[in-house]
């Protein structure tokens, strides 16, 4: 734990070092920068309820690469299923009419079903004909984009609007808003406790685990490893289909074009930042989500433009990636020395 | 028989660029490494392309500038999953993202456009019009002018397939995929020739970049490699590196994306934006059944 909180404190500073050497480069002022960057995203209320509510959709598709990575399968498709879960709820809050405690849990179970549905196409031509669910997933992602591209265009398109997009879905899907604070994290937070309490106290979750550190032991202990295959992805399908429900129900309350943002590959370095560990993800999902919204802040502050923050993220999961096998190693120098020099006293 | 040289010219210019991203992909396929980065490269290199096209106001330093642009992002793979052994997954990842953020990023400071960035001061790579091929009927507008890259990429698949099966260095390339610890006992370290083909597959990657942005189209847009890296990736894995192979495979996704664009007649856009997916798949699909009976 210990080493992960160094390897990981030390890496984002890195990064950040990294970025300012950048900025300095480009004739930008580092410091007040970032003091933009952090002051519109954590201090005071406001800021850090926009980057709580902007991190519900960058911690779930997250969770669903943390998941499939430690569990085995390298379902790569949270884009794609994210887009459906959306489609799926926003289609269900269009043509649904019911009071809203039952229209809210309704159309987040439709967001699962959408993203599950879309993650199960890939575990189905996985298990039937062993098509290899690391490209499956890929290219179901650019159908999904396209196919809800056309979604929104034609069956489903406002026909007040000027650019693709959907009408606004029932009253009664939006979820509350109280104050500055939005209940999707409440959504998000249920499911972490969820899906870190089967992963790591039911035996279905254990059986993941095993099979994920090592198929072939935990298939001669007796897991079926197959239906767990499909499991992990229905389960892992539906969590980046509840980040596209949530997004519509929560922001625009309709499916527009580009909705999906790049929420679902931020997801996927978050896991891998994170090393699939389900903490580690939650708080490198606020982190990034901190980054994300105090980049509008900084380019009003100090013309530093927005998308600098991608460049930083991917900086970020580079260098901590390589660092922690970095620190690694010297740990276990320094641990080895120390027990060398015990022994010769 | 004018559809059809549409079709087919369709074919070509689809194909080129995956073909090129695939042929750069193979050779890192026989190194043994897991490069999934050519999306990224291919990204940096359209990006570049027109950088250099539109400040020199020359199509080779476009191509130049592709070339040298991919590089960056390959030498930053070298770096992490060569040099510091960081999971060469994790960088290719990392390096495509990296890649869609920093040329949206920079696309923003350099021409303070958001989108896209289409000016007449960006040169096109020129059409090659050879001149007695030319008046033949028919062959005439399949074979003569052809952007220069398509040509280009006609040689480059002779030249891969001659250096992986023919040269020293194709040996050790295989061999570091094979078997790197034999390799490097026999006093070549593999390190250096995964080091050489990420190289190669760099300046591959850099000339689909510029084909992409200065011969397909004329202009750079956000993510404009849409999932061309992937596809070349897909093509690399289903004829296991085989030069030959790629060059096929990505003549059929080319014949698919130009179908796609027959078929918007009669369907919207965005179905016909998904046939060569489609054709990824059901590619795989093939792949896999043929697996399942070789090891039968």
């Amino acid at each position: 734990m210990q080493r992960k909180l160094i390897s990981g404190i030390s890496g984002i500073l890195i990064a950040l070092l990294i970025g300012a050497v950048i900025m300095l480069f480009q004739g930008y002022e580092p410091l007040q920068t970032y003091g933009a960057l952090f002051n519109f995203s954590l201090f005071g209320l406001f800021p850090l309820a926009t980057t709580l509510r902007n991190s519900v959709p960058l911690i779930l598709t997250g969770l669903s690469a943390s998941v499939a990575f430690a569990s085995g399968p390298i379902n790569l498709g949270q884009p794609g299923q994210l887009l459906m879960g959306a489609l799926f709820a926003t289609v269900g809050g269009l043509y649904l009419d019911l009071p809203p405690w039952l229209l809210i849990p309704v159309l987040l179970l439709l967001s699962m079903l959408g993203g599950a549905l879309w993650s199960g196409v890939a575990a189905m031509l996985r298990k039937w004909f062993n098509m290899d669910e690391f490209i499956t997933t890929l290219m179901l992602n650019m159908i999904a984009d396209f196919f809800t591209y056309w979604a929104i265009s034609y069956p489903f398109f406002d026909r007040s609007a000027y650019s693709p997009m959907t009408p606004q879905i029932n009253l009664n899907g939006w979820l509350p808003i109280w104050g500055e604070f939005n209940s999707n994290v409440l959504v998000m937070i249920l499911a972490f406790v969820v899906i870190y309490f089967v992963f790591n106290r039911l035996t279905a979750g254990y059986e993941w685990r095993i099979t994920g550190q090592n198929s072939l032991f935990a298939r001669l202990g007796g897991i079926k490893i197959d239906k767990n295959y499909v499991t992990v992805m229905l389960v892992t399908g539906a969590l980046a289909g509840l980040a596209g429900g949530l997004v519509v129900m929560a922001g625009p309350h309709r499916f527009l074009k580009g909705l999906g943002a790049n929420y679902a590959w931020d997801g996927v370095m978050i896991a891998v930042v994170a090393n699939s560990g389900l903490w580690a993800t939650l708080l490198y999902g606020l982190f990034f989500s901190a980054m994300q919204t105090g980049s509008l802040g900084m380019e009003l502050i100090t013309a530093v433009p927005r998308e600098f923050i991608q460049v930083l993220q991917a900086v970020t999961v580079l260098v901590v990636v390589a660092g922690r096998g970095y620190l690694d190693i010297l740990f276990d120098k320094t641990i080895a020395r120390r027990k060398a020099r015990e022994r010769t006293v | 028989m004018n559809i059809f040289t549409g079709l087919i010219n369709g074919m070509i210019s689809g194909a080129t660029p995956i073909l090129l991203a695939a042929l750069g992909g193979t050779f890192t396929f026989y190194a043994g490494i897991f490069n999934i980065a050519m999306e990224g490269m291919m990204l940096a290199g359209a990006f570049f392309a027109v950088l250099g096209s539109y400040y020199f106001n020359s199509w080779l330093m476009g191509i130049l500038c592709a070339i040298l642009g991919a590089l960056l992002m390959a030498l930053i793979f070298i770096l992490f999953a060569v040099t510091l052994k960081t999971d060469e997954f994790v960088t290719g990842i990392a390096l495509n993202l990296f890649a869609l953020g920093a040329t949206t990023y920079l696309m923003r400071q350099i021409f303070n456009v958001k989108g896209a960035f289409s000016n007449p001061g960006i040169v096109p790579i020129p059409r090659i019009h050879i001149p007695l091929l030319a008046k033949v009927p028919f062959l005439g507008e399949i074979l003569s002018g052809q952007n220069l890259i398509v040509y280009l990429t006609i040689v480059v698949v002779f030249l891969s397939a001659f250096i992986i099966f023919k040269t020293r260095f194709g040996l050790r390339l295989r061999a570091a995929g094979y078997n790197a610890p034999s390799l490097d006992s026999s006093g070549v370290p593999s390190a250096s020739i995964r080091t050489w083909s990420l190289i190669i597959c760099g300046i591959l990657c850099g000339l689909a970049g510029a084909f992409l942005s200065l011969g397909y189209v004329t202009l750079f847009s956000e993510n404009m490699s849409a999932g061309r890296g992937w596809i070349s990736l897909a093509a690399v894995i289903l004829v296991n590196g085989n030069p030959w192979g790629i060059a096929l495979i990505s003549l059929l996704f080319g014949f698919t994306d130009g179908l796609g664009l027959l078929l918007q007649q009669y369907m919207p856009s965005q179905f016909t934006s998904m046939v060569p997916y489609i054709a990824t798949l059901i590619a795989l699909y093939f792949y896999s059944i043929q697996a399942r009976k070789r090891k039968a």
